[in-house]
């Protein structure tokens, strides 16, 4: 390789990484953005008060998914007219090439309390082990953001986006 | 002892051009090359980059992570490095020109090792850095992948690879005929599409609605299309439009035949004095062979010659071939042509049946009278291949021919012209400022090559061609 040849592709190749790990750190970065964006939903969301039943959830924006139950709540709801009812709901339940996935979640005070996954990809062993590694990431990132507007776990890409697909309906569900 | 059989030496004339049209042309090429090798290593800087890119740092947190991100870089680098040597292989007309199709199989050949370890070490990684998460043994990690969808199908396509990669080294290769290890080497495509379902379905990065997944999605299919254009499409459709039949078949000396060809519009495939086409014969028990010979003429009118030894398993059979055969064509190939030139003198070394390049080269080259040297190594002084033909063209265009005759000597030399203490430097006083052409079986080949090299010759002055595949 000729000296020419070694400076240009040690140009090209250095200014591709460092594009490439800047954008990395905006991925990483943009978990944090979101988490600050999404708390303001929950306080300041004036909604309708009625129940969750009137929603139908939608497993919207899911490519690989496909909706086979709706969400229901299963606990009493008090009165509260500002914010989500407290109680806890199930999401749908959303097909992956992996398996099955399907989470509830538990709301109180007007905050995502709790979430709980009813079913994960179990396909195999593989999936079993990337989902019981993505299940408990995915559930701080929500807990601390509010929203099911969260990034994905990379190498858990398919659980966490019918993860977070099953949540949103189940957020539908409770109005939250 | 060499032999002066045509001396043009004394009628050189100074150059009225400050700068030599030969040395413009060849840094343009050198641009090229420069920027193909960059774009290159760029693509596996890309690669890496476009994993960083989806925060594939963050990974390397813990060590079990570390393993895992290691073992899909490994991965990524080794798919990139496999789409380069598609591409390398496809005789792209753009990477053809500026470094010529051995230089480019060369580069292709020495990435195969290294790619088969990657691929080794992407499999091995991954089955430990799982492990190491998951807390369980290797067995049972294996087992557990095994039973992943698409990963069995990504096995096979290892598996494949590594029967591509073991055919291909030389120690190997030598023992199968070239056909077979073809043959072999094809199923390199069917690796590569083995592997894709598990690229596209487990890994994260290509996961569906990723701009990652639409740059490899890219990068696979430019592969293959070049594959399926510039090594089938163009070669079949030249094939059919020039419709190259044999002439006629000459015997010029004992195993040795000059084949002439006729065909249409010949003058559109744009090939030149020292360009190699591969040949298929399309005659029964023929076809199924590919040959690569050069031009023994430069190309004209309606006609190609080739001059052809019976030197491999195949070539033996060229020499029965009869007027009247159709002949498909791929080509023409190689820059040991005018497109290599840098310097407006011009010295060309050739050694047995290797004067068939030079010899069109000579044809078709641009010098003035005095400019350009030839030097065959022949058995006799007065007695070699095409000898009488280069005779008459350095006559005609002004170029001195010298023969060195003899039993082979300790380096390219004869016995007795290594005793004299002659070099290519005592035959071409003015070596430095040449361009040196070389052909002939490959030791002999290097030697002349290292001799020139050491005489201060720059990488662009010297050319050679390879004979062996």
């Amino acid at each position: 390789m000729r000296a020419r040849a070694f400076v240009i592709a040690s140009a090209a190749s250095a200014a591709a990484l460092i594009a490439g790990w800047q954008l990395g750190n905006a991925v990483t970065g943009a978990g944090t953005t979101v988490a600050a964006s999404g708390t303001q939903p929950a306080t300041s969301s004036a909604s309708s008060g009625t129940d969750a039943s009137s929603s139908t959830s939608s497993g919207s924006a899911g490519s690989s998914g496909t909706t086979s139950a709706s969400a229901a709540p299963t606990t009493d709801s008090t009165t509260e007219q500002a914010g989500a009812a407290d109680g806890t709901y199930a999401g749908t339940t959303v097909s992956t090439r992996f398996g099955d996935v399907q989470v509830q979640v538990t709301i109180s005070g007007g905050s995502i309390t709790d979430v709980t996954a009813l079913q994960l990809t179990d396909h195999d062993g593989r999936s079993v082990s990337i989902s019981n590694r993505a299940a408990p990431i995915l559930r701080d990132e929500v807990l601390q953001a509010q929203t099911a507007s969260v990034s994905m776990v990379s190498g858990a890409t398919y659980t966490s986006a019918a993860y977070l697909q099953s949540l949103q309906a189940a957020l539908d569900a409770a109005g939250f | 002892m060499a032999f002066l059989l045509h001396d043009a030496r004394g009628l050189e004339r100074r150059s009225r051009e400050l700068v030599a049209p030969e040395r413009r042309r060849a840094s343009r090429r050198l641009w090229r090359v420069d920027l193909l090798q960059a774009a290159a290593v760029a693509t596996v800087a890309i690669a890496v980059a476009l994993f960083l890119a989806d925060g594939g740092a963050a990974g390397f947190a813990d060590p079990a992570g570390a393993v895992t991100e290691v073992g899909i870089i490994a991965g990524l680098v080794a798919t990139d490095l496999v789409l380069v040597m598609l591409v390398l292989a496809a005789r792209v007309p753009f990477i053809e020109r500026a470094v010529g199709q051995d230089a480019a199989m060369a580069l292709h050949r020495r990435l195969g090792k290294p790619v088969l370890l990657l691929l080794l070490a992407h499999a091995v990684l991954l089955v430990a850095g799982y492990a190491l998460t998951d807390g369980s043994g290797l067995v049972d990690e294996v087992v557990s992948l095994w039973n992943t969808p698409d990963i069995p199908l990504a096995v096979a396509g290892l598996a494949l690879f590594l029967a591509v990669v073991v055919t291909s080294l030389v120690a190997v290769r030598r023992r199968f005929r070239y056909e077979v290890w073809h043959g072999i080497h094809l199923l390199v495509y069917l690796a590569v599409l083995a592997a894709l379902p598990h690229q596209f379905s487990l890994g994260g990065l290509f996961a569906e609605g990723t701009w990652q997944r639409w740059y490899w999605l890219l990068m696979t299919i430019t592969a293959f299309a070049a594959i399926a254009v510039f090594r089938l499409g163009v070669p079949a459709y030249r094939s059919l439009r020039h419709r190259l039949v044999v002439e006629e078949v000459e015997p010029i000396a004992d195993g040795i035949v000059s084949i002439r060809l006729r065909g249409v519009a010949l003058d559109r495939l744009g090939a030149t004095g020292g360009q190699f086409f591969v040949w298929r014969f399309l005659a029964r028990g023929q076809w199924w062979q590919a040959h690569p010979y050069s031009l023994s003429a430069a190309p004209r009118g309606g006609e190609l010659r080739i001059t052809v030894r019976a030197l491999g398993r195949g070539s033996a059979g060229v020499a029965a071939i009869r007027p009247g055969t159709r002949v498909a064509l791929e080509g023409p190939y190689g820059i040991f042509s005018e497109a290599s030139r840098s310097r407006s003198r011009l010295v060309l070394v050739a050694a047995g049946i290797g004067v068939t390049p030079v010899r069109s080269l000579l044809e078709s080259a641009s010098f003035r009278p005095g400019e350009a040297i030839v030097l065959l190594r022949t058995r006799a002084a007065d007695e070699g291949w095409l000898l009488d033909e280069v005779r008459q063209l350095c006559h005609a265009r002004g170029a001195t021919l010298i023969t060195i005759p003899g039993r082979r000597g300790t380096g390219w030399l004869s016995e007795a012209a290594e005793q004299q203490g002659l070099s290519l430097a005592a035959f071409v006083p003015a070596i430095a400022d040449s361009d040196v052409y070389v052909c002939g079986p490959l030791g002999w080949s290097e030697a002349v090559v290292a001799e020139a090299r050491s005489a201060g010759l720059r990488p662009e002055q010297v050319h050679h061609e390879r004979f062996d595949w």
